[in-house]
């Protein structure tokens, strides 16, 4: 153990010359690639915190986009509810409108309909007692049933109002002689009574003409001119039929 | 064991056997950092230059540990100390060759520029008044202990680093005289683990020094911490 000065002073230049060769070639440069990663990184938070904050703000901006955006579409679905509700009860209305107009047409549809069923049935009914009526009283028909009714003719007119004898007497003046037509030849007896029961009424008169005709099928008809009193069964079927057709 | 031999002499200066290795170690520190930082990636690092840069780091931090905010200012005196005593001591790894370290010279030359970049960091850290100042804290009657104490530790790190490393050499160089040539195979390993934990030791306590120099003015304005780092360090 002994110390060589000149090693001493050559050791001190030695760790001198070290220092500065490390310092040169091996601190400095690596502490400024340290420094430059380190403003590398730093450099790259500050870029990520600019874009964190821009997130939070692009966030916070959305945030509040989406809450408008919700009060717009509740306001906007208030609206079309309201609108809806409105648009419903108009079409209601619209509809319950056309309902009852529908209900009505088809109540008036139902109503002629039943109006004209019913027409049809007295019309069919009338057809049928006429023709009924015309059968029966054609079987019933006879010279008794004539006589009779020649009887209820001298009676009828006995006793007819002037409101109808005057249209007959304004007849005969304007034609001349009357006919008397009956379904079955008329006795002679009833001929004068006849002629007695027109002159009666009717006043003064030319000859009665006293035809026959089965068409009556009973009774007698007189005519004056466009004027005639009916009293035969094919005349009140034909009154019966025309209050059929009136009752129509 | 034997001194370093002169290996070659230039008129009355004898180059020694220490000298010369640590030419190596120069050239080999200056050629290895040029190639390892011709090329220094910031995006992409290579495999040296993660170690290189973990090594700086590592120095950093520990200095920063002690000064905060001071270690640009030493990183290059005790990072070299670090490295050079560090590679200094595995030298001795090597056949046919001795650890710089190994020779008092060596250390006593390391220990004295410790002992000058004391003052050196205390004076431009507080400016020369302030720092003698603390020489007289808390009592003027102290300063000669501080004085034996500032010389005393500096003549204590040169003969630690070199007590150790020489031992360790002669050591290995007993067992593989007695027992054979695989025996020392386990002193060796310890060798590089004390050769790393001296050379720590080493920049540490240089480290600790330095630092108590840079806080004297602090120190004597707050006597009731006083010297705290050259007591740990004169007792290490």
């Amino acid at each position: 153990m002994e110390l060589n000065w000149t090693t001493f002073a050559l050791e001190i230049i030695n760790f001198l010359a070290l220092l500065w060769i490390l310092k040169r070639f091996l601190y400095r440069p690596v502490l400024a690639t340290l420094a430059e990663r380190r403003a590398g990184i730093e450099h790259s938070l500050n870029e990520a915190r600019a874009a964190q904050a821009n997130a939070a703000s692009l966030k916070t901006q959305f945030e509040s986009r989406l809450a408008d955006w919700e009060q717009e579409k509740a306001a906007a679905r208030a609206r079309f509810d309201a609108e809806l509700a409105s648009e419903r009860a108009r079409q209601m209305e619209v509809l319950s409108r056309d309902l009852a107009a529908e209900r009505e047409r088809s109540a008036a549809q139902d109503a002629h309909r039943q109006e004209t069923v019913r027409r049809e049935l007295v019309a069919e009914a009338g057809s049928d007692a006429r023709a009924f009526a015309s059968v029966l009283l054609g079987n019933l028909a006879g010279p008794d049933l004539e006589a009779r009714l020649v009887e209820l003719f001298i009676d009828e007119l006995a006793v007819l109002p002037e409101a109808r004898l005057a249209p007959l007497r304004a007849g005969q003046n304007d034609h001349g002689h009357g006919v008397v037509t009956s379904a079955y030849p008329l006795a002679e007896v009833q001929r004068q009574r006849l002629s007695s029961a027109i002159d009666a009424r009717l006043g003064t008169h030319g000859p009665l003409e006293f035809v026959e005709d089965g068409k009556l099928l009973a009774g007698v008809r007189l005519s004056l001119g466009a004027w005639q009193l009916d009293f035969s069964l094919a005349g009140e079927l034909g009154v019966f039929a025309e209050a059929s057709n009136l009752a129509r | 064991m034997e001194a370093a031999g002169v290996v070659f002499s230039i008129g009355w200066l004898h180059i020694t056997s220490t000298v010369v290795t640590t030419w190596g170690l120069l050239l080999f520190f200056g050629v290895g950092c040029w190639l390892a930082t011709r090329r220094l990636s910031a995006d992409k690092p290579g495999l040296v230059q993660t170690a290189l840069e973990g090594v700086v780091q590592s120095i950093d931090s520990a200095i920063d540990g002690v000064l905060p905010g001071r270690a640009e200012l030493l990183l290059p005196f005790v990072g070299t100390l670090w490295l050079f005593v560090a590679v200094a001591n595995l030298t001795g790894l090597i056949p046919e060759l001795h650890s710089p370290t190994a020779d008092l010279s060596t250390t006593a030359a390391l220990a004295f520029l410790v002992f000058l970049s004391v003052h050196w960091y205390g004076i431009r850290s507080a400016g020369l008044k302030e720092y003698l100042k603390h020489y007289l804290t808390p009592s003027p009657i102290l300063l000669p202990f501080h004085l034996l104490g500032e010389f005393s530790r500096t003549i204590a790190l040169a003969m630690r680093l070199f007590g150790n490393i020489m031992s360790l050499e002669m050591a290995a160089l007993l067992v593989l005289l007695v027992a054979g040539l695989l025996v020392p195979v386990p002193i060796l390993m310890l060798h590089i683990v004390e050769a790393l934990v001296q050379a720590y030791i080493f920049g540490t306590l240089a480290l600790i020094y330095i630092a108590g120099g840079m806080q004297s003015h602090e120190a004597s304005e707050n006597t009731e911490a006083p010297q705290s780092n050259d007591k740990k360090g004169s007792t290490t």
